[in-house]
C-alpha cells in the first residue's frame, strides 16, 4: 500500500524536527526556567503573553551576559510547554519540566490546570507560579505554589472602596462568563462587595465565552440600573464587546474590571466607548514606569512586532526568581531553601520608579508568604492608553 | 420584549449566514466541515489585516475575504476532501480529517495574525433609539441587512443558477444526478468553495461588531452544527430557520431566565437535546441523517 | 482464542509491564510515566467511543460521562470518605446507568445528529457540574488524597500510594491494567454473538429490527457499557490530579477521543489504543519545537489522513485488496 509515503513523510517531518530544534550555543552555563501555559485555541493570549514576556526578559538577559548567581554566571533558557488548558496536559508538562531538571515554572494560567499540576510540583520539587487564584493552593499544607499576580479578592475591594469613596456608587452588578475562573472570581467579589457596604443588584447574569452578541447578556444587568458594572475574570477578547453592548444600551456608570485588560484591543474593539473602563494592569503607565520597563517594552515590541498591555503583570514572575535565586545561590535546585529565602527577601523593584521593592506577601489571604508583590496599579483606559487611577499594595 | 425579538432577529440572521455554508457542504459531500469556523475567524483576520494594515475600504476588503476563503476552499476540497472521500471506507472518516485542517488552520492563524484579539472601527456611528423600547446601533442594522440581504441572493442563487440547481440535484440524490450528466467533482468544488466563501465574509462582516480572535473558531462551527441539527441537516432553508431559531431562544432565554443565572445555557442546551429526541430530523430534515 | 493470539497477548503484557518500566528506567525518562498513563487512561475512554461507532453512532459525549464519573468518584472520596478502589467501578456504574436515561432518547437519533447531540451532551455536563451544589461548582473539587491501600479478607491486594515511593509507577501500573481489562472486555464482545449483533446495526438497522434483534435494548446496552469506560477513566484521571474541576473534561476531550477512534481506524478493535497513544504522545513529542507544534501536530494528521484514511491500523489488512 502507501506505506512508503508514509515513511518518507514521517522522515521529513522527523528531519524538519530536528532541524528546528537545534541546540542553543552558548558559553554560559544555562539555567532553565520553565513555563506551563495555554498558547494555542481560544485563550492563547494568556499564555502567549505570559512566554513572551520571559523570552523577552530572558534574551536581554543573555545579549548583556548572563546574570550572576552566586559564583557563578548562567544564561537564561526558557522552555515552554503549551498545556491547550488542558488540566491532564497542564500536568504532563509539569513532568516534562521536572524531566528537565526544572525547579521553578511560571504557570499554568487557569484554576483547574494550577489545582492539577500540584501533586507533581510538590513531589518532584518545583515552585510553580500559577496565575490562578484560588486560596487553597497557597493556603498551606499547599507549599510550592506562589500567586503570580494581585488576585481578584484582594484588588476588588481596593477598587470598590475607591469608587465608592471618590464616584459615589452605592449600587454594582456583576457580569461573568459560565467557565471555573471567572464565576469564582464573581463570586469573590460579590462578597467583597457586600461587606463593603455596596448593594449588589445583579450578580447571576452568565454568558457562553463564544457569545458573538453581548446585548442579550447586558440586557437585564442594565435594567437593574447599577452605578458600577464589574465585568469579572473577563478575556481581553469579550471585555470591549461587553463594554460596547453596554453603551449602545445606553448605560452610562462605570465599567470595571480585575484582570488585566489590552490598551489596543479596547481601542479596536470599542473604541471611545470604552473610555473611563477600568482595570488592573502593570506598572507601564507613564506616571509609574521606570527606564527598565520601557527599555522591556521597546524590546518585546521589536521582537514580536507588538506589545501586550498584559505583560505588564506577567514581567514580574521571571524577574522574582532571578533575583530571589541571587539572594540565596542554593537555591538553584533546592526549593527547600528558596521558600526559607521568601521569608525574608527583598530586593528594589526595577520596573517601577521611586523605592518599591520585590518582596514576597500573602499572609493576610494566605497566611504564609506565598504572593509576589506586584503593585496594585488600577488603570483607567482614556483614547487609547491607560492612566493610572490609583496604585495601592498588598499584604 | 421589542428589544428581545429585534436582538434575536440580529442573532439570527448572523448565525444563518454561518450555518447556511456549513450545510451546503453537508449536503453535497456527506462532510462534517469541523474547520468552518477557523475559515469563520481567517475570514475575519483578512478583512481586519486588509482594512488596518493597507487602509483599503471595508466593504472591498469584504470582497477580498470573501475570495481568499473561496481560494482555500477550493483547495482544501480538491486536495484534501477529494481523495480521501474516495478512499474511506466509512464517510465518517473525513470528520478526522477536517479536525485536522481545523487545527492546521488555527495554527497558521496564530502565527500569522497572533493571539490578540483584533476589530475593526465602527463603520456607521449612532445608536437607534425608539423611545428606549428598540435600542440598535445602526451599524448593527447595516450589518443585519447585508447579513439578510446576502440570505436572499445565496436563496436566489441556489435556485435559479445553473450551478444552484446542480448542487441541488447533488444533494438530493448523488447518483441521479450524475446520470444526469452533472459533473460532480466539479459542482462538489463549487459547493465547497461557496460554503467557505460565506464562512469567510460572515467573518469578515462580524469582525466591525464583535471583533475577533484566535478561539472563535471552534465554538463557531459547533454552533452552526447545532443550528442546521435544528433546522434539518443538509437541508439550506433549514439552517435559516435553524439560524433564526437559535437566535431566538438566546435572545429570549437570556432575558426570561435571567434571574436563574447560570443555568440559563444548561436550560437552552437541554432543550434542544429534547427537541431533537422527540424530532430526530430537526424541523425539515431528511430521515437519512 | 488461539495459540498465535495468546503468544501475542503474552508478548504484549511482557511488554507494558516490563519492558517499558525497564526502557524508561534506563532512559531515565520518568515523564514518560504520566504521558503513558494517560494514553492508556484516554484510550479506555476511546474504547468507549469506539464501541458507539460499532453500532454506526458517532459518539461526541465521552467527554461528558469522563467529567460525571471524575466527580462521582471526587465527591465520595472527599465528603464520605470512601476509598478511591471503591469508587472506581461505583462511577462506572453511575455513567452506564445515566446512560441509559440519556441513551433512552437519543439513541433513536442517526449519523450526525447523534454526534451532535452528544457533543451537546458534553457542554450540558459540563454546566451541570458548574450548577449543582454538590460539584462546589466552580470551584472544583481539590486535594483529594492519594488512593490508599486495598485490603479483602487481609490480603494485601493494592498498597497505599502515598507510601510507594513513586505513586507514578503505581498509577502507571493501574492505568495499564485497567487498559488492558477494557480491551479484553472490548474484544470479547465483538468476537461474540453481541459483537455480530453489533455489525447488523451497524449495516442495516430497520434489516436487523424486522430479523428480530431488539434494537433498542441493544444500542442502549452497548451505549451503557462505552458511558461505563468514560467514567473509569474519568475517574482514574481525578485520583492523579487530586482535584476536579467542570473543565477537566469539556468538548475538546470529547472530540478527541473521537478522533482517537478514526485515527487508529475504525474497522480494529485496537484501533483507538493506537490512535491515542499516537495523538496524545504525538503532541508530546513535539513539544521541544515550540511554537510550530501546532502546525507540525497539524500537518501530520493531514498527511496520515491522506494516505491512511481508514486508520492507520489499515496498514497492516493487506489481504483485503479491493
Amino acid at each position: 500500500m502507501k506505506k512508503s509515503h508514509f515513511i518518507k513523510a514521517s522522515l521529513l517531518t522527523s528531519l524538519v524536527g530536528i532541524a528546528i530544534s537545534g541546540p542553543a550555543l552558548a558559553d554560559n552555563p544555562t539555567l532553565k526556567i520553565g513555563f506551563v501555559g495555554v498558547t494555542s485555541g481560544p485563550a492563547a493570549a494568556w499564555g502567549i503573553s505570559n512566554q513572551r514576556s520571559m523570552e523577552t526578559r530572558a534574551d536581554w538577559i543573555n545579549e548583556i551576559g548572563g546574570v550572576k548567581i552566586g559564583d557563578k554566571t548562567y544564561d537564561i533558557e526558557i522552555v515552554a510547554f503549551d498545556d491547550q488548558k488542558d488540566p491532564k496536559r497542564a500536568v504532563a508538562g509539569m513532568e516534562k519540566m521536572a524531566q528537565e531538571g526544572i525547579h521553578y515554572v511560571v504557570g499554568p494560567n487557569v484554576d483547574d490546570g494550577a489545582a492539577a499540576v500540584r501533586p507533581v510540583a510538590e513531589q518532584k520539587g518545583i515552585m510553580y507560579f500559577p496565575y490562578a487564584f484560588p486560596k487553597s493552593l497557597y493556603t498551606a499544607p499547599a507549599s510550592n505554589a506562589v500567586l503570580g499576580m494581585v488576585a481578584n479578592y484582594q484588588s476588588g475591594p481596593a477598587i470598590y472602596k475607591y469608587l465608592m469613596e471618590h464616584k459615589g456608587v452605592k449600587k454594582v452588578a456583576f457580569v461573568a462568563a459560565n467557565e471555573s475562573d471567572p464565576l469564582s472570581q464573581r463570586d469573590g467579589g460579590v462578597e467583597a462587595a457586600k461587606k463593603l457596604g455596596l448593594d449588589v443588584v445583579s450578580s447571576n447574569v452568565t454568558y457562553q465565552v463564544d457569545t458573538t452578541d453581548f446585548t442579550p447578556v447586558i440586557l437585564p444587568v442594565i435594567k437593574s440600573r447599577p452605578d458600577l458594572l464589574v465585568l469579572s475574570g473577563v478575556s481581553p477578547a469579550n471585555a470591549p464587546q461587553l463594554i460596547r453592548s453596554a453603551r449602545e444600551l445606553g448605560y452610562t456608570g462605570l465599567i470595571s474590571t480585575e484582570t488585566a485588560q489590552d490598551a489596543n484591543v479596547l481601542k479596536e474593539g470599542a473604541g471611545d466607548l470604552a473610555n473611563g473602563f477600568i482595570s488592573v494592569g502593570g506598572a507601564s503607565t507613564p506616571e509609574l514606569a521606570s527606564d527598565t520597563m520601557r527599555e522591556f517594552v521597546k524590546r518585546y515590541t521589536k521582537k514580536y512586532g507588538e506589545y501586550n498591555d498584559e505583560s505588564n503583570t506577567k514581567v514580574y514572575a521571571l524577574e522574582y526568581i532571578i533575583a530571589t535565586l541571587q539572594a540565596d545561590p542554593d537555591a538553584i535546585d533546592d526549593v527547600q531553601d528558596f521558600q526559607e529565602t521568601m521569608d525574608t527577601f527583598e530586593a528594589p523593584n526595577p520596573y517601577m520608579v521611586g523605592n518599591a521593592k520585590l518582596k514576597y506577601v500573602g499572609d493576610t489571604s494566605f497566611g504564609q508568604k506565598r504572593q509576589l508583590s506586584v503593585p496594585l496599579v488600577v488603570n483607567v483606559y482614556k483614547d487609547g492608553k491607560f492612566e493610572t487611577l490609583f496604585v495601592a499594595q498588598v499584604d | 420584549m421589542e428589544q428581545i425579538i429585534v436582538n434575536g432577529l440580529y442573532l439570527g440572521a448572523q448565525y444563518a449566514l454561518i450555518a447556511l455554508g456549513l450545510t451546503l457542504i453537508f449536503s453535497l459531500m456527506n462532510v462534517m466541515n469541523f474547520a468552518h469556523g477557523q475559515m469563520y475567524v481567517m475570514g475575519g483576520f483578512i478583512t481586519y489585516t486588509v482594512v488596518s494594515q493597507f487602509n483599503i475600504p471595508f466593504f472591498i476588503a469584504l470582497i477580498i475575504s470573501g475570495m481568499a476563503l473561496a481560494v482555500i476552499g477550493a483547495l482544501i476540497e480538491k486536495f484534501l476532501f477529494r481523495p480521501v472521500i474516495k478512499k474511506s471506507k466509512r464517510d465518517e472518516s473525513t470528520m478526522l480529517l477536517a479536525a485536522g485542517i481545523g487545527f492546521f488552520l488555527d495554527s497558521v492563524i496564530l502565527l500569522a495574525f497572533g493571539e490578540k484579539q483584533r476589530g475593526v472601527p465602527k463603520i456607521i456611528d449612532g445608536v437607534f433609539n425608539w423611545d428606549f423600547r428598540i435600542i440598535m446601533p445602526y451599524d448593527r442594522i447595516v450589518i443585519g441587512c447585508i447579513a439578510i440581504a446576502m440570505i436572499i441572493a445565496f436563496m436566489l442563487l441556489m435556485h435559479y443558477s445553473k450551478a444552484g440547481r446542480a448542487m441541488r440535484a447533488l444533494a438530493q440524490d448523488k447518483v441521479a444526478a450524475t446520470l444526469m450528466g452533472v459533473n460532480v467533482d466539479r459542482y462538489q468544488m463549487i459547493g465547497f468553495a461557496l460554503g467557505a466563501m460565506l464562512a469567510g465574509v460572515v467573518g469578515g462582516l462580524l469582525v466591525t461588531i464583535t471583533g475577533i480572535n484566535l478561539g472563535m473558531g471552534g465554538p463557531t462551527s459547533t454552533k452552526a452544527f447545532i443550528m442546521i441539527m435544528i433546522g434539518g441537516a443538509g437541508v439550506i432553508p433549514g439552517a435559516i430557520v435553524g439560524g433564526f431559531i437559535l437566535g431566538m431562544m438566546e435572545s429570549v432565554g437570556l432575558s426570561v431566565l435571567s434571574q436563574y443565572g447560570d443555568i440559563t445555557y444548561l436550560l437552552i442546551f437541554a432543550s434542544l437535546m429534547i427537541f431533537l429526541a422527540i424530532r430526530p430530523h430537526g424541523l425539515m430534515g431528511k430521515p437519512w441523517g | 482464542m488461539n495459540k498465535k493470539i495468546l503468544a501475542y497477548v503474552a508478548l504484549f503484557l511482557v511488554f507494558v509491564y516490563a519492558v517499558v518500566p525497564m526502557l524508561i528506567n534506563i532512559s531515565g525518562r520518568l515523564d514518560f510515566y504520566y504521558t503513558l498513563t494517560s494514553v492508556a487512561l484516554l484510550s479506555i475512554a476511546s474504547a468507549g467511543v469506539w464501541l458507539t461507532f460499532y453500532i454506526g453512532r458517532i459518539n461526541i459525549g465521552q467527554g461528558a460521562f469522563a467529567l460525571a464519573g471524575g466527580y462521582v468518584s471526587a465527591i465520595l472520596i472527599s465528603q464520605y470518605g470512601f476509598n478511591f478502589w471503591v469508587t472506581l467501578p461505583i462511577a462506572g456504574l453511575f455513567c452506564a446507568v445515566l446512560s441509559v436515561f440519556i441513551g433512552l432518547p437519543i439513541l433513536r437519533l442517526r449519523g450526525v445528529y447523534f454526534a451532535m447531540v452528544t457533543l451537546v451532551l458534553t457542554e450540558v455536563m459540563r454546566l451541570t457540574t458548574l450548577a449543582l451544589p454538590i460539584t462546589q461548582g466552580a470551584k472544583g473539587i481539590t486535594s483529594l488524597p492519594l488512593p490508599s491501600g486495598l485490603e479483602i479478607f487481609g490480603l494485601k491486594l493494592i498498597p497505599d500510594f502515598s507510601t510507594l515511593e513513586n505513586p507514578k509507577v503505581g498509577f502507571y501500573m493501574m492505568a495499564i491494567t485497567l487498559m488492558i481489562i477494557a480491551y479484553a472486555v472490548l474484544y470479547r464482545i465483538v468476537n461474540s454473538r453481541l459483537g455480530h449483533l453489533c455489525r447488523s446495526l451497524q449495516q442495516n438497522e430497520e434489516l436487523a429490527s424486522s430479523i428480530g434483534v431488539n434494537t433498542t435494548y441493544l444500542r442502549v446496552l452497548t451505549y451503557s457499557i462505552s458511558s461505563f469506560f468514560g467514567g473509569i477513566a474519568g475517574a482514574s484521571f481525578v485520583a492523579i490530579t487530586q482535584s476536579i474541576y467542570p473543565s477537566s473534561f469539556q468538548v475538546a476531550d470529547s472530540i478527541n477521543f473521537m478522533l482517537n477512534c478514526f485515527l487508529g481506524g475504525l474497522g480494529y478493535v485496537f484501533g483507538p489504543m493506537l490512535g491515542t497513544l499516537m495523538l496524545y504522545f504525538g503532541w508530546d513529542l513535539l513539544f521541544t519545537i515550540g511554537k510550530y507544534q501546532m502546525l507540525v501536530y497539524s500537518s501530520l494528521l493531514i498527511i496520515l489522513m491522506l494516505f491512511l484514511p481508514n486508520g492507520v491500523l489499515s496498514l497492516f489488512d493487506r489481504k483485503e485488496k479491493r
